[in-house]
């Protein structure tokens, strides 16, 4: 009788300790922080959300390390940017994580750019000497929060559809995200009115959506090609360019290198503008905080107060 | 009879390094603005207008002033070695494969299988007669030397099954170096490949010279494994445990045979599988520390066992450890990585009335220093068979190894892109057993063509 009632009890230590205590209804993986950012809102504390990137790292080229791939294991749902922006390092994740509910083609899998309007769809053909060219379309596009709505009503659909209980949930997530985001917006827009029209000049091809949006015209990158560093010659070339078209902003990512930019922007004379490579979601920034940050700093540029 | 057919490939080794040179010189110099006119190919990109009226009316003072400044942007993106996506994120395993698909702007639609050609090459120069280069992708005679070309095509076959597939062609023929099946949805983490492929023993063991970060393999790995690194036809079981950290355990049966692959096993001797005692069994443990978000710790720990022909069951059995350790700051804007990477091997083998035993390794680092610039140092150490008393003894396979061996590396690599690679290479070998020093230098071509593999870690 004793030996039965220390058996349950041993029982009753075990289970819990194996019992995983109050964990989310849906373990989702993203892999930019934007994503994460917006996965959060529509799951609030229904889901568990990861960012697989930081805002800090070019999304390019991020390490396939191995804790991104348990991260993957444990994963109900991936959510990608999709359009070859993660194809250096996503497929071997994928495949180590040995989790085949998130595999390509499956339910847990939400390529995020299946939701949103694309450009820069190449007409031609492509190939690899046009620098690193994205076949499918240009991948920066969640610097459009119209896009980034396409994007969380997408995300809404999926987590209704893999954890239908809670989907009263996600609608309402949702529908409180699409408010917040679209009153900010219309602040944004106002704030911002002043940019329409203005020549730019950017370090990589991640201003098309941006430029879609508030109106801007980038005439030059300092990227010779995308992906290739600059170079003397062609740096000489966009800044001729930027001084005969009155260039107002140099704008880069936090993530790409400060000299080129730095001196391109002296010299038009522009302002230079850091945009946020991303939300600092472990922090518990959200997307439309990131968004606010990034206007502020266009906002400032536009003034012609740079960094 | 000998100098006709091995004209042409030369000849091909000078057309393309050269063109090789050139283009890496393009992509560093771009063209000067006054004949930037775009060739046809660039039309789809929506460029920016280089409108040839507004070239750039720019003093010298200015042109040095952005030279200076992009000299000093050394915080230009990390970009990640060649190499390609294995079946798990510890596999060191490059076999071109990518679960993703040719776009079909590239493939035109039938987009079923991935396809990549790798060339290696490189133009050597050795200061011996008798170059000790085991590897069979190194180079081993002056002039110029194909290294490889590697044929890597893959795909998935159905929801159950994924195909990879390496092929080498050589000078003198083609070999099928891995082809093999890997399983998709086994449950309980576990993962299962089929086929001939390259063991997971150790670190460098399972990469194709496109990963490595020297022209040459480690000699301890020819010594051991043979010119090819250890692999064989059988069958690998993975598994990822359910434990906080990452923790992967892998086992595999293959074939014991093969001069170049299965060197301290029964290598090339016509030995049959009468028993289980007849395979090679592989085994080995990978732990995934990341120390911070910018510093790493990857963690080997391997075993091999398997026959050998010095005598009935006689069995060679060899143990490793290997040790990656990589700083890669994503915290904060910068392109500088620092790698350290080490194995140490010990083998111990049954010969008649007698066990040998004997231990190498390797220890290499590797600073990027920008983005397109790397350099390394590599130190490698190999200790002659001693008996069971501790005498030297007369090793089976390489008689003449009576004592220490050491080499020093150095090698400084160029990126004009992630799919092309310039490295230029010296070492000094201090064979014990020889009256002086070897000295070699390497010059070496690598172009990536083909699916974008995604990089493993």
């Amino acid at each position: 009788m004793r030996s039965l009632r220390l058996f349950a009890a041993l029982c009753a230590a075990v289970v819990s300790l194996t019992a995983v205590p109050a964990r989310a209804d849906l373990k989702v993986v993203a892999t930019l922080p934007d994503l994460a950012a917006l996965a959060k809102a529509v799951g609030g504390d229904k889901a568990d959300v990861t960012a697989l990137a930081l805002p800090t790292q070019d999304p390019h080229f991020v390490d396939a390390k191995p804790n991104l791939a348990l991260a993957l294991n444990r994963a109900d749902l991936l959510i990608a940017a999709g359009l070859d922006l993660e194809i250096g390092w996503l497929p071997t994740l994928q495949m180590g994580a040995r989790n085949n509910r998130i595999q390509t083609g499956n339910p847990g899998y939400l390529d995020a750019s299946r939701s949103v309007s694309l450009l820069e769809v190449p007409a031609g053909q492509v190939d690899r000497s046009q620098g690193d060219v994205h076949p499918g379309g240009n991948p920066h596009y969640l610097y459009d929060p119209r896009q980034a709505l396409k994007v969380a009503v997408a995300i809404e659909a999926r987590m209704s559809q893999l954890d239908a209980k809670n989907a009263a949930t996600y609608k309402a997530n949702l529908g409180k995200f699409t408010q917040e985001l679209q009153t900010a917006q219309a602040g944004w827009e106002k704030r911002l009115a002043g940019l329409k029209g203005v020549p730019v000049i950017a370090y990589h091809r991640t201003t098309a959506y941006l430029q879609d949006w508030l109106g801007f015209k980038t005439i030059a990158f300092l990227e010779p090609k995308p992906g290739i560093p600059p170079n003397p010659s062609h740096v000489a070339q966009v800044l001729a360019q930027g001084k005969s078209s009155q260039v107002k902003l140099v704008l880069k990512e936090d993530y790409y290198p400060d000299n080129i930019a730095k001196l391109v922007a002296s010299k038009v004379p522009a302002a230079l503008v850091t945009l946020p490579g991303g939300t600092d979601f472990r922090t518990g920034q959200t997307y439309v905080q990131r968004m606010d940050l990034m206007v502020g700093r266009l906002e400032k540029g536009l003034s012609g107060k740079g960094e | 009879m000998s100098s006709h057919p091995r004209r042409n490939p030369r000849a091909l080794a000078v057309v393309l390094a050269a063109q090789l040179s050139a283009s890496a010189a393009w992509a560093q110099q771009s063209t000067p603005p006054s004949t930037a006119s775009p060739p046809p190919a660039d039309a789809p990109a929506p460029a920016a207008p280089q409108s040839p009226e507004e070239a750039p009316a720019l003093s010298p003072e200015e042109m040095a002033e952005i030279e200076r400044a992009l000299g000093t942007d050394t915080s230009t993106r990390a970009r990640p070695s060649g190499d390609t996506s294995p079946a798990s994120p510890t596999a060191t395993n490059d076999s071109g494969t990518t679960p993703l698909k040719l776009p079909n702007a590239i493939s035109g639609g039938t987009n079923f299988l991935n396809l990549s050609f790798i060339l290696d090459m490189a133009l050597a120069a050795f200061s011996s007669k008798e170059p000790l280069q085991g590897g069979g992708h190194d180079p081993t005679r002056n002039g110029f030397n194909l290294q490889q070309l590697e044929l890597s095509i893959g795909s998935v076959v159905d929801p159950y099954f994924r195909f990879d597939s390496n092929i080498v062609f050589s000078q003198f023929g083609v070999e099928i170096e891995e082809a093999y099946v890997t399983t998709l949805d086994l449950p309980a983490n576990l993962q299962v490949r089929a086929g001939q492929f390259l063991t997971r023993f150790g670190r460098i063991n399972a990469t194709h010279p496109h990963a490595w970060d020297f022209v040459d393999q480690p000699f301890v790995m020819s010594r051991y494994f043979g010119a090819e690194g250890n692999r064989g036809l059988g069958v690998e079981g993975s598994w990822l445990t359910p434990l906080p950290w990452y923790v992967e355990v892998i086992g595999s049966a293959t074939d014991a045979t093969g001069e170049a692959t299965a060197r301290s096993f029964f290598g090339a001797s016509a030995e049959r599988v009468l028993s289980p005692l007849d395979f090679q069994l592989t085994g080995a443990v990978k732990q995934f520390f990341p120390l911070s978000d910018d510093l790493s710790l990857m963690w080997g720990l391997s075993a091999a066992t398997g026959p050998n022909d010095t005598g009935y069951r006689n069995h060679s059995t060899i143990y490793g450890t290997d040790l990656y350790l990589k700083f890669r700051p994503i915290t904060s804007q910068s392109a500088q990585q620092l790698v350290l990477q080490a194995e140490v091997l010990y083998r111990r083998r049954q010969v008649p009335e007698d066990v040998l035993s004997d231990w190498g390794g390797y220890a290499q680092t590797v600073w990027r220093f920008s983005n397109r610039w790397a350099t390394g140092l590599r130190y490698e150490f190999g200790s002659p068979a001693k008996t069971q008393e501790g005498r030297i003894a007369t090793d089976p396979l390489d008689p003449e190894w009576i004592s220490n061996r050491q080499r020093i590396t150095a090698a400084v690599t160029f990126w004009p892109t992630e799919f092309s690679r310039l490295r230029l290479q010296a070492a000094t070998d201090r064979v014990g057993w020889r009256e002086s020093p070897d000295y070699s230098a390497f010059l070496a071509f690598e172009v990536v063509t083909g699916a974008h593999g995604a990089h493993a870690f």
